[in-house]
């Protein structure tokens, strides 16, 4: 998912439900995934297939509504116009994401409405990222860069899940996500690379969102029966702790070669386990930032919850009295 | 509120407002299909949906949803209640077997005389698309005339019911299809002056390299 980080994963001990569900029917389903398959939104499926699904999309879709705002308040002070052009265009795309996310959760049963209103009114959660500020147009192009590419590792996991829908949204997002990594890549280089001043800007916004990002996909997964099952069911395509160590070892090396710096002594790759080392994110911080206490929570639900209500006389005036609603189909 | 976005900041949000209400049905208004053609003399896909409060407006959000990346030479839109399902086969298998046979018409003797009646017997053009891989995108294949959806299908059975595999099929009404006008393709033609919205676009390997070669040619410090 986007950034488990923003997951208030199903409590462990939370029934499963599924001494409830056809046995005949379940196992067909299971037959479906193992043969390879796609689930497709008029099968069949468990109620905790469903309502994880919903969970992961709609949270995927919110973060990308809400993390197109901290790049979005640069486009109008881009230096140049070139790259406001290229910022507006990757924040264009990432609200199509969102647009793409959303019909993809809402083929599962949960309008658009609802999970609009969750995601303003807070009960729905996003990756919690976002809720940093970005100070500079080096924080933006930070975002463009290594936050993009930590999405697209869980994006491309995803992709290759169970869900037809899901993963019918995730190739054409991929797609798109090639430009915003080669542009956030390219922005930081040349800043890494340019004048003493544009250098420091660059690592001083590195310093600042080193932290999030590593905590970006989230606390290693407690191995409970959820997480055994979601993965049976291609629902969760990669343990959090997979993620981070796939990240970790395409992006490090790419920091390290233009001469920056990241502020973790303690990181550094094992060569004997092959595995990355570093110090453990400070997850009592990320629990208080993601239950609402960060410095740009208020501000992310405010400023789209202000977009929402703005247009809402506008969508009024075009509602035809005819309009009868059906969900996506595919 | 303040903001580091001088913009934000203007806006004069309250700090602390109430929680808002939820929204009432139809918000959102509701969803169309849409359907693009990749190249010029390509069958029609499925390219995913839009909401929209009417026809005009879904054409509109689908060329920008879907046509924005990915270049193509026309769209159409249907409203999703205009979309009749079959029932979902197997990957590999075809959901027309499943299907009662369809009625002979006629007195047509061979498969083409057959289906040559049922193309005329009905009333209205009927659009068919196929899935035939679960997670792929449905594909269309053609177009019959029938009295009803329900019969359309069959007739689709007797004219498309060789090919496979076919997972799902689609039937859309024609006369509910939003098309665009083969004289407006220029409008798809708008690709070209956005390079810097193309991974190609960057050349951050030169500068890296650029970069490399400086360090090794500076004087240690
Ligand atoms: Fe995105
Ligand atoms: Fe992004
Ligand atoms: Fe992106």
């Amino acid at each position: 998912m986007y950034g488990s980080a923003s997951t208030d994963h199903l409590p462990t001990n939370a029934p499963t439900g599924l001494e409830n569900e056809d046995p005949i029917l379940l196992a067909e389903f299971e037959a479906r995934i193992a043969r390879g398959e796609k689930i497709e939104p008029n099968d069949w499926m468990p109620a905790l297939y469903r309502k994880q699904l919903i969970r992961m999309i709609e949270q995927h879709a919110h973060s990308e509504i809400i993390g197109s705002l901290p790049e979005g308040t640069w486009i109008t002070r881009a230096p140049g116009f070139r790259r406001k052009m290229a910022q507006m265009a990757k924040v264009q795309d990432e609200v199509g994401h969102a647009q793409l996310l959303y019909s993809a959760a809402e083929t599962l049963g949960k309008t658009r409405e609802q999970m609009l209103s969750d995601l303003i009114n807070g009960k729905s959660k996003y990756s919690n990222v976002f809720n940093y500020p970005a100070y500079t147009w080096a924080d933006s192009n930070v975002i463009s860069w290594l936050i993009d590419a930590g999405a697209i590792v869980n994006q491309m996991a995803n992709a290759k899940g169970s869900y037809g829908p899901y993963c019918r949204a995730l190739d054409r997002i991929c797609a798109e996500e090639a430009f915003h990594l080669k542009y956030g890549h390219d922005a930081v280089v040349h800043l890494a690379t340019g004048t003493p001043t544009q250098r420091r800007m660059i690592q001083e916004a590195l310093n600042r969102w080193w932290a999030p990002i590593m905590t970006f996909f989230g606390p290693s997964d407690k191995m409970s029966v959820h997480t055994e099952i979601l993965m049976r069911w291609k629902v969760k395509m990669a343990s959090n702790d997979h993620c981070r160590q796939q990240f970790l070892d395409m992006y490090v090396p790419k920091i390290w070669e233009v001469g920056l710096t990241l502020p973790d002594p303690n990181l550094r790759k094992n060569e004997e386990t092959g595995q990355w080392e570093f110090t453990e994110p400070d997850w009592e911080d990320f629990k208080r930032v993601i239950n609402g206490d960060g410095p740009c929570n208020a501000e992310r639900l405010a400023v789209r919850r202000a977009a929402e209500e703005n247009g809402a006389w506008v969508r009024r005036a075009l509602l035809s009295p005819k309009a009868q609603y059906v969900r996506p189909l595919a | 509120m303040n903001s580091l976005d001088p913009r934000i900041t203007r806006l004069g949000l309250p700090d602390a407002p109430p929680p808002p209400p939820d929204k009432l049905a139809l918000d959102q208004f509701e969803t169309y299909e849409a359907f693009h053609q990749k190249k010029e003399g390509t069958a029609y896909a499925y390219v995913g949906p839009v909401h929209a409060p009417s026809a005009d407006v879904a054409f509109l959000f689908a060329k920008e949803q879907y046509s924005r990346r990915f270049a193509c030479t026309g769209m159409w839109v249907v409203p999703t209640t205009s979309v009749h399902l079959s029932p979902y086969a197997d990957d590999n298998a075809s959901v027309y077997d499943e299907l009662p046979a369809a009625e002979q018409t006629g007195n047509a003797s061979t498969a083409e005389q057959q289906e040559e009646a049922l193309y005329t017997a009905g009333d209205e053009d009927y659009d068919i698309f196929h899935l035939k891989k679960r997670g792929k995108a449905h594909v269309h294949v053609g177009r019959v005339r029938a009295t009803s959806p329900a019969a359309a299908l069959q007739v689709a059975k007797a004219v498309f019911g060789d090919q496979r595999p076919v997972v799902n099929v689609w039937v859309v009404r024609s006369a509910d299809v939003l098309r665009s006008d083969d004289e407006d393709r220029d409008i798809w033609l708008t690709t070209p002056e956005k390079k810097y919205r193309d991974a190609m676009a960057y050349r951050v390997q030169d500068k890296i390299e650029r970069f490399k070669q400086e360090q090794k040619n500076a004087p240690q410090v």
